[in-house]
């Protein structure tokens, strides 16, 4: 047994457990991450899965990091570079397609060959949801208010939001409330009437979530995916050069030259506790570490019900964490290709594979994929989000060859029955046979696969029921809710312990921004 | 010819709540109703008496007091009734209003449950009283309006602050919750979930697993004083107490007089036209029609703003209710009785909502535009040998068909699901009457036969009621109101819009 001191212990080697690293030694501390498995990154991991493949595991695209992440940390001088993904290509039942180019004008000549109205809308809507995502921007870079509280801070907090209320237009503040409200069907509705238009804008309504574009409050997970769109260097959802390992790689190369120590195969067994504080951790083989302040990027489960004794906590906040919904709902298939996907709406190879291509020719589609889930089935004919990351970047795969990364939803957690081998081809077989449809040489093209259910993510990320976002974004679960009332400032009941982690405000996403905001909290709370 | 100072198109029980309201101040007030009876949805139509869209309500006691309405026969607080879920195997839970007794029923699906029932109506109560605040505040246009609006929403947020910390927060949590997620929280049958949960779905195209309702759970919940329906086959009582005292305080209602239009000129109201062509002036009009008809239908798309006129279709009115009546040769709670023996006598309230996957499976076939084949059902017994059933999910929009010819497939789908629970039921039936959605719009005139002028939900609540801007009951145009339940407060037969209006019209 072996003892180790330090200002600051993070638990986890995700991006936001480097961020708040690596924030946290920005400032001075001597900070060690202890990641449980050999490599760090998280749920953001490149890997070699088949020799030559290298698979973007869970999370392949970026967008939402942070601009002002990426600024302070110098992520670019640590190897960060994003490469575009210009367009989005919807193959549609009946054989046609939808895309969106990375030119406007091809877009709108596109739109205006299924829809003039929708094609006339398209730049208003985008303009809109640009304006809202504005408008929420100064929501997510805050600490969240507690509205029961009396102390100083937190009145300062709700004076902060209250003026920025009145600081909107009422035109914008309106449209907010509408969107943080509404389902994604009824604003996609409300503007557009082409099926795969609106099916494919409403499937950034439901990822990570386990709602159907049907239910209320999926506008703003919609409008969550959009702040990406916006923000820093790159405009739309990019692809990170060696994948999304890549990013993380950055961010740890970052926290590294800060000073940051990062100790990989180390997971961490308990959290130490002396006299009602938190002291330090120890691991599973016995080594002990000491600090002042032991943060989790782990999520609100493992943090508050694996890491913590429950006796250190209030009860009730017990009782909350546990009703925190974490179901995981999307899976992804990791194929390895000898050759292109051939889509019959618009054969060969060409720009679309560049791109994303998304199978979700209506909301109706979805939802119906929802409806099985939601009593315990993989969805048939799920919505699947490909993309072919050694287009992007050839390092990917040999040449001549390609790796293709397909989330899908809905894959439950709870799959009726449990999860065993055979439901996991009955899985793969229903993605396999949803994009033969669209393309029939893909099923000829596959050299291998891997297969990732929910509880896979949980085995292998670490992440409890699976879940993206380490919790579902529903509307009880954001803000001053996120992960429970009273507790959304990233402190905790147990005084020297925080989570860091998309668990809290604003959620998650590879954004960094809980990372960074609980750095900021934990400093100001340093003696 | 008369002057008015204040025409009210309509005369449902918020468009009288809001005449007597303004008769009680002093103004002369003309209620004009296209009907032949007053009482919009609280009234049937003379071939089944006591059969209307609604089924079962109570008026906010303030306004029962306030217009004096016990001398026309009408109780601020109506007897209490239980409400029993029937399940398969005539197996019943009975939620009693008297908390232990309920926890006695609950306990056979659940110790723990009926442990903590109690708690579940205290903080439901609490919840209620809370939604009832935020009903008796006007809410103004936000984020800019001046110090007098303000008070009352300052009052509102004290009000909520007053419940304490945790009550506070654990409201604020429910409202966006589903009510799936609500229910699970508490309990740990599943009997008890649903039974619980349909209250949550109750009128609305949602499934208890969509975000909000929550919200629709303790709308429900504070409408009805709790889980079971008051005065249910007798909301045309209501109606009626409110047109004698409004007569008596002097206001003018004709009836079978149908508005056509209301006329405006340079973006302020005039006055009304009649479908005999008669023309009404007056300053002020208060519309107690949905939204989407006084705004659309009525004033007109060109008499408006364009984003307006784009709001005002964007309302969503989604009826998916449809109403039953059945007349049987034996009462019904020997019926009833004979194949449900625990449910209590009292029982006023019946539901067929067997488990949370039920009520969800039920709304699926809703959404692609189907009527259910398993559907929730609310059953109420006005008179002895009467049935009246609520029927989930029935949409206005058929997908594959039309409403002349879904009729009978609707009458069927009810006795067969009814059946399954009052197995002798099918003997003893003699006739059946309904309301489809398409009924309750051209008989009541409530687009898409929506019975509360407008979903409750989440992205139609509050301020954003039914026209974010136009929750304080103004539109657009200067001197039109509107006073029916697609404003916020309104929904069910509470009354609370129309006494908001009228509130709203006097200080104006």
């Amino acid at each position: 047994m072996t003892l180790h001191t330090y200002d600051a212990i993070i638990i986890g080697g995700g991006h936001n457990g480097l961020i708040n690293a690596a924030y946290l030694a920005r400032a001075g501390k001597k900070v060690i991450v202890l990641e449980r498995r050999p490599i760090v990154g998280g749920a953001a991991v490149t890997e070699e899965i088949f020799p030559g493949f290298h698979f973007t595991e869970f999370s392949y695209v970026v967008s939402l990091l942070r601009p002002e992440i990426i600024r302070e940390l110098e992520l670019p001088r640590h190897g960060l570079k994003i490469l575009p993904l210009p367009s989005t290509f919807t193959p549609m039942e009946n054989g046609d397609y939808l895309a969106a180019w990375d030119d406007h004008d091809l877009t709108r000549r596109e739109l205006y060959r299924h829809s003039p109205k929708d094609a006339e809308a398209y730049d208003e809507y985008a303009r809109v949801m640009v304006r809202m995502a504005m408008a929420v921007k100064p929501l997510i870079s805050l600490v969240p208010p507690d509205p029961s509280s009396l102390s100083i801070r937190d009145l300062m907090g709700l004076l902060k939001v209250g003026e920025y209320a009145a600081s909107l237009s009422q035109k914008d503040l309106y449209q907010l409330a509408k969107l943080v409200t509404q389902s994604s069907a009824d604003l996609l509705d409300e503007w557009f009437e082409t099926d795969a238009l609106k099916g494919t804008k409403s499937a950034s309504g439901i990822i990570g979530t386990f709602l159907g574009p049907r239910s209320p409050g999926t506008a703003y997970v919609l409008l969550h995916h959009y702040m990406g769109e916006i923000d820093g260097a790159f405009r739309a959802w990019g692809f990170a050069k060696n994948g999304s390992g890549g990013v993380t790689a950055s961010i740890a190369s970052a926290a590294r030259a800060l000073g940051v120590k990062i100790r990989t195969q180390s997971p961490v067994k308990q959290v130490t506790v002396k006299n009602g504080r938190a002291v330090g951790v120890a691991l599973e083989n016995g080594d002990e570490f000491h600090a002042k302040v032991v943060v989790s990027a782990a999520d609100p489960k493992r943090t508050f019900l694996q890491f913590v004794e429950p006796k250190y906590f209030p009860d009730e906040f017990v009782t909350q964490i546990r009703n925190f919904r974490t179901r995981g709902s999307s899976g992804k298939l990791n194929i390895a290709l000898s050759e292109l996907p051939n889509f019959t709406a618009l054969p060969g190879d060409g720009p679309l594979h560049r791109g994303a291509i998304s199978i979700s020719p209506s909301i109706d589609y979805i939802e119906r994929a929802y409806d099985d889930a939601k009593y315990g089935q993989v969805s048939r004919r799920p919505y699947i989000d490909m993309i072919i990351p050694s287009m992007i970047d050839p390092d990917m795969a040999p040449p001549g060859q390609h790796v293709m990364s397909c989330f899908v939803q809905y894959v439950p957690y709870d799959v009726e029955g449990g999860w065993t081998d055979e439901k996991k081809d009955q899985f793969a077989e229903h993605v396999i046979a949803t994009i033969e449809q669209y393309a029939p040489n893909f099923r000829r093209a596959i050299i291998g696969k891997q297969v990732i259910t929910p509880v896979d993510i949980e085995r292998i990320a670490g992440i409890t029921g699976g879940n993206i976002f380490h919790g579902e974004l529903l509307l009880h679960q954001l803000f001053f809710l996120r992960p429970a009332p009273q507790w959304a400032d990233f402190r905790t009941p147990l005084p020297g312990y925080y989570l860091a982690a998309s668990g809290a405000h604003p959620g998650g996403g590879v954004m960094g921004a809980a990372g960074k905001l609980a750095a900021m909290e934990i400093l100001k709370d340093w003696k | 010819m008369p002057n008015y100072d204040i025409i009210i198109v309509g005369a449902g029980h918020n468009g009288l709540t809001a005449a007597a309201t303004l008769a009680k101040a002093g103004k002369r007030v003309l209620v004009l109703e296209k009907r032949p009876v007053v009482g919009g949805a609280c009234v049937g139509d003379g071939n089944a008496p006591g059969f209307a869209p609604f089924l079962g309500g109570m008026l906010r006691p303030d306004i029962i007091r306030t217009l004096g309405l016990e001398r026309y026969g009408l109780q601020p607080a109506p007897a209490k009734a239980a409400f029993t879920s029937l399940l398969p195997g005539s197996d019943t839970l009975t939620l009693d209003p008297d908390a232990t007794q309920a926890a006695e029923s609950i306990r056979r699906f659940s110790e723990k449950d009926a442990a903590r029932w109690p708690d579940f109506v205290a903080f439901m109560g609490k919840a209620a009283a809370f939604l009832d605040a935020s009903y008796r505040t006007i809410i103004p246009p936000l984020p800019k309006f001046d110090l007098t609006e303000g008070i009352p929403l300052a009052q509102l947020g004290l009000k909520l602050r007053g419940m304490g910390r945790r009550d506070m927060l654990n409201i604020i949590r429910a409202l966006p919750m589903t009510a799936q997620e609500l229910t699970e929280e508490w309990f740990e049958s599943d009997v008890v979930r649903a039974a619980v949960a349909s209250l949550g779905i109750h009128g609305v195209t949602l499934g208890v697993m969509s975000a909000g309702t929550g919200f629709n759970l303790i709308h429900n919940w504070l409408n009805r004083g709790g889980m079971a329906q008051p005065n249910p086959g007798h909301t045309g009582e209501i109606a009626s107490a409110l047109a004698q005292a409004a007569k008596a305080l002097g206001v003018e209602i004709r009836t079978s007089a149908e508005v056509t239009r209301i006329r405006v000129e340079r973006e302020t109201v005039r006055g009304v036209t009649l479908a005999s062509g008669e023309e009404i002036s007056a300053p002020v009009v208060l519309s107690n029609a949905d939204p989407k008809r006084t705004l659309l239908g009525l004033v007109g798309a060109p008499e408006l703003p364009p984003t307006f006129v784009w709001q005002s279709r964007n309302i969503k009115m989604r009826g998916s209710v449809a109403k039953l009546r059945i007349t049987l040769a034996t009462p019904a709670a020997n019926l009833i009785r004979l194949s449900a023996p625990q449910s209590a006598p009292a029982s006023a309230t019946f539901v067929i909502a067997p488990s949370l996957r039920y009520l969800e499976k039920a709304y699926d076939t809703a959404k692609y535009g189907q009527v259910s084949e398993n559907p929730y059902l609310e059953i109420t017994v006005p008179t002895a040998n009467t049935l009246d059933v609520h029927f989930q999910f029935a949409p206005y929009s058929l997908k594959q068909s039309t409403w002349d010819l879904e009729r009978e497939t609707l009458h069927q789908l009810t006795l067969d699901t009814l059946s399954e629970y009052i197995p002798t039921l099918h003997a003893s039936r003699i006739t059946i009457h309904s309301l489809t959605p398409l009924d309750l719009e051209q008989t009541y005139g409530l687009t898409e036969g929506d019975l509360n002028h407008g979903q409750i939900m989440l992205d139609q609540f509050f301020f954003m009621r039914p026209i974010p801007g136009c929750a304080d009951h103004t539109t657009p145009i200067d001197g039109l109101y509107l006073c029916g339940s697609g404003v916020h407060a309104g929904g069910g037969v509470s009354g609370a819009s129309g006494r908001n209006a009228a509130r709203k019209v006097l200080k104006g």
